[in-house]
């Protein structure tokens, strides 16, 4: 694995506010990379960082094994596309994809193909000489991807891209920005706070917090093991409990059987039925119960067979075995 | 016209009836064929527009100034752009005590003004009348055009010049290629104001102009106080068919929404 960037040991601070404390990361090649967290973890600031919009405090940022840190953004090469698609208002859609490769003295007929090439990849060729204001949201955003695009970029740079768009097109451009990265095979990496677009879209994901990365790997590693509590909860899960020897317990709903019999290890916990969310293909059903260290817990089981029953108010069982318990720290 | 605010309605037209209804009596009585400035006009003739266009201390005064609401105007565009860039933009420290300064001109009596350049400069280091009136309308503008620029930068999205600086482009060239293009309007709208503020102006030119340099205004107040006839009248009417001219133009080509939604959004 060949690495496009990385940060070695940077923090920014802003006054008093330490953004980015003390991180090092390196950016695959070729991959898609997303950093991941709340408002205010460092992802966005590690991004302009890394584009050369603002300079770390301490540390160095390396971008294809050269040291970039002091480098001025247009001295990168790199393609960013901005929350607010950033296009220029005075040019078209053509001029806007266009204006890096003008900058770069490309000769005018290349120039024209290769806008042409970028607008059709995020297919929009047909718009070309339209201005920036007469596009729908979703068509803005493919333009900047565009204009992102066309100076084949060294990394591609994604700054909550699919924030401002509608729900379904959100969705729709998750697997838009896969296609483009797949047959560009460029370097990508995307902010973003949402982690379901974040286990979809990674081949890496990076979770952070307050400044430090909590955790990194493919979405499959970090979500089947997530290392604490904090990357347990940001990936939505909601069942906690403290195991005999004081250690914390998560555990999937899906993994939670209910008035199972016995088997040798693993969790059993007696308890009340507090409620039950019925969602068609499956119930989510709450369980009030105690955990070995004595604190009432409320344990979420997602129970697709029809056969359990389960009324709030009953006393049943839940259960686990020993595999599906995964064991966090602090 | 159909409104739910009747009261900001009536408001409106009222005001509309104040401000225009007089500069209409001063239209109508510049058309008058008699030979004094009096309401209803004497027949209709054009007799007094002759009449101003061939008195040379008015031509005169015209185009001085002309010339000195246009270069004032550029002046003030070229100190104040920069400075709203500055104070916006740039990392400047006591950024609200510098663009206070340059607003200042609007609170400062310009009579005040007027006195200090006139002793400091004409009485004290003996410049002559033009540069120090050239000083003091800049002066008198420069709120214009950091206040007008100033708003339409701040409505201006600051990733746009990033991305510029991320395609490739230099500082400089993502401010030709990119802010400048942005702020056109906004510094379009400050120009306008800035040259009709000049244009107008009567306390600082009536302190600093000589007998040579004498701008139109203070050249009609004096006229005014000598004799009383319609001649004043077809020139209010000359300036302000060309001030409805400048605003065609500013309409046609920039729109008001642009050029002064920089100061009402």
């Amino acid at each position: 694995m060949t690495t496009a960037a990385e940060f070695v040991g940077v923090t920014q601070r802003f006054g008093d506010f330490t953004a980015v404390d003390d991180i090092d990361l390196a950016i695959p090649t070729g991959q898609l990379t997303t950093l991941l967290g709340p408002s205010g973890c460092g992802k966005t600031t590690s991004l302009r960082m890394l584009a050369g919009y603002t300079q770390p405090t301490a540390g160095r940022i390396m971008i294809a094994g050269t040291d970039a840190t002091r480098m001025p953004p247009e001295k990168r090469g790199l393609g960013m596309v901005f929350q607010s698609y950033a296009l220029f208002p005075h040019m078209s859609v053509a001029e806007n994809v266009g204006y890096g490769l003008k900058l770069r003295k490309v000769p005018t007929a290349e120039r024209t193909r290769r806008v042409a090439e970028a607008l059709d990849l995020v297919g929009l060729g047909h718009l070309a000489a339209s201005r920036p204001k007469k596009l729908s949201g979703g068509q803005q955003q493919r333009v900047a991807l565009a204009r992102a695009i066309a100076i084949t970029p060294t990394l591609l740079l994604l700054d909550e891209p699919l924030s401002n768009l509608d729900a379904r097109l959100r969705v729709q451009m998750r697997a838009e920005i896969r296609r483009i990265q797949a047959e560009t095979g460029l370097t990508v990496v995307l902010v973003t706070h949402d982690q379901d677009e974040a286990l979809e879209m990674s081949d890496r994901m990076v979770l952070m917090r307050a400044g430090k990365i909590m955790q990194e790997g493919a979405p499959v590693d970090v979500f089947s093991a997530p290392a604490n509590r904090f990357v347990a909860e940001f990936l939505g899960y909601e069942n906690f409990l403290t195991a005999a020897d004081s250690s914390l317990l998560t555990v999937r709903p899906e993994h939670l059987a209910l008035g199972s019999a016995p088997a040798a290890g693993g969790l059993h916990l007696d308890g009340v039925v507090a409620d039950v969310a019925y969602r068609g293909v499956d119930r989510l059903v709450t369980v009030e119960t105690v955990d070995a260290q004595g604190t009432t817990v409320r344990l979420v089981a997602d129970v697709r067979d029809d056969e359990v029953t389960a009324r709030p108010g009953e006393r049943v069982t839940v259960s686990a075995s020993d595999s599906r318990l995964i064991r966090l720290a602090a | 016209m159909k409104t739910s605010r009747p009261v900001a309605a009536s408001l409106a037209v009222a005001g509309y009836i104040v401000m225009i209804v007089p500069i209409l009596f001063v239209v109508a009585t510049a058309f008058t064929g008699g030979r004094s400035l009096r309401f209803p006009p004497e027949g209709f003739s054009l007799r007094w527009f002759e009449a101003a266009f061939a008195y040379s201390p008015f031509v005169s005064a015209l185009v001085s100034s002309l010339e000195l609401a246009l270069l004032a105007t550029l002046l003030a565009l070229a100190i104040g752009v920069p400075v709203t860039l500055a104070i916006h933009r740039g990392r400047l420290p006591g950024k609200g005590i510098v663009e206070g300064l340059f607003l200042s001109p609007l609170i400062v009596p310009e009579l005040v003004v007027g006195l200090a350049l006139y002793q400091q400069l004409i009485i004290g280091l003996r410049l002559d009348n033009f540069p120090v009136l050239l000083i003091g309308h800049t002066v008198l503008m420069l709120p214009y055009a950091v206040r007008v620029t100033g708003a339409s930068l701040a409505l201006a999205d600051p990733s746009v010049e990033e991305a510029a600086r991320g395609l490739g482009a230099s500082p400089i060239r993502a401010f030709f290629s990119v802010t400048l293009p942005l702020l056109r309007p906004g510094i379009f709208s400050a120009g306008l104001l800035s040259f009709v503020t000049s244009f107008n102006n009567v306390p600082l030119s009536l302190l600093l102009q000589s007998r040579e340099f004498r701008t139109l205004p203070v050249t009609m107040l004096d006229y005014v106080q000598q004799s009383y006839d319609p001649m004043v009248a077809a020139t209010s009417t000359i300036i302000l068919a060309g001030t409805v001219v400048v605003a065609v133009i500013a309409e046609r080509t920039v729109g008001f929404a642009r050029i002064f939604g920089g100061i009402n959004r």
